[in-house]
């Protein structure tokens, strides 16, 4: 079961990453930005994703992953600090199964990957 | 600059702070920003643009206040500014504006805010977008003070 956690800062994904971890998530990868996730979809079962990112956006990265076949069905979170209604709907319709707003606290996180995961 | 729009900011401010670092800062009075007035070591400054408005928003920490934000967030001690501080305090700026977007968004004020810049380094000055006044709001940890600087410029 290997997750990959996206996100442009680097202790966001720490935090990400260790509440995973915490909660029994072992194979977990990172990218820095859409485009590096993209190269790092190969074995991943689920992605958590920010918005806000260089190069490419975490909403071209998740209409990028919904336009292959392949990926249609992966669970994807948005984890982002992007919490206007407009927003979280433009998420949606692109094809994010769930939405955290940052700032979140470590069990809302570990609650919604495990849900998602059953 | 509007005092209503000021309160989404602090709103914002307090509301990270309090989910992130499990603690609560003291707000002081919002005042103009004198010209060419210092703040933090550390600032972290985010721009955003509309259809109908451009402005900036800078969250700046003296070392203390950085150094103790990083602990707290990352459960671990660090006794200078490394680029993981530099990281932190340009996350906790993303989120507290876009804990302000979300707010300023019911009040139908949309745009898009950039990635952070960080800048680092005890009387640097920090350049907003606009020729607007600067709104400055602090805010107080145990002792040391820090700043959200603001300008916001409707059409
Ligand atoms: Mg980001």
């Amino acid at each position: 079961m290997r997750i990959l956690v996206v996100d442009d800062s680097t202790t966001m994904r720490r935090i990400i990453s260790n509440s995973l971890r915490a909660v029994g998530y072992e194979d977990i990868v990172e990218a820095g930005d859409g485009q590096q996730a993209l190269e790092t979809l190969e074995g991943v079962s689920m992605m958590l994703t920010d918005w806000n990112m260089p190069n490419m956006d975490g909403l071209t990265l998740v209409k990028t992953v919904r336009a292959n076949p392949a990926l249609a069905g992966m669970p994807i979170i948005m984890v982002t600090s992007e919490g206007a209604r407009d927003e979280v709907m433009e998420a949606l319709a692109a094809g994010v199964n769930d939405y955290i707003v940052k700032p979140f606290t470590k069990d809302v996180l570990a609650e919604k990957v495990k849900g998602m995961l059953k | 600059m509007d005092a209503k729009y000021i309160n989404p900011f602090v709103v914002a401010m307090v509301n990270s702070l309090e989910t992130m670092l499990n603690i609560t800062p003291e707000r002081g009075t919002p005042y103009l920003k004198r010209e060419g007035q210092t703040q933090g070591d550390i600032s972290a400054i985010i721009g955003f643009a509309g259809a109908s408005v451009t402005g900036s928003v800078a969250l700046s920490l003296p070392t203390p206040v950085a150094l103790k934000f990083y602990s707290l967030m990352m459960g671990e001690k660090v006794y200078r500014i490394t680029n993981d501080v530099q990281d932190t305090v340009g996350e906790l700026a993303n989120i507290i504006a876009g804990g302000a977007k979300t707010e300023l968004s019911k009040e139908g004020i949309t745009f898009n805010i950039s990635i952070p810049t960080v800048v680092v380094g005890p009387g640097h000055t920090i350049s907003h977008r606009n020729d607007v006044p600067v709104m400055v709001i602090p805010f107080e940890i145990g002792k040391h003070r820090f700043v959200l600087e603001v300008t916001m410029k409707l059409e």
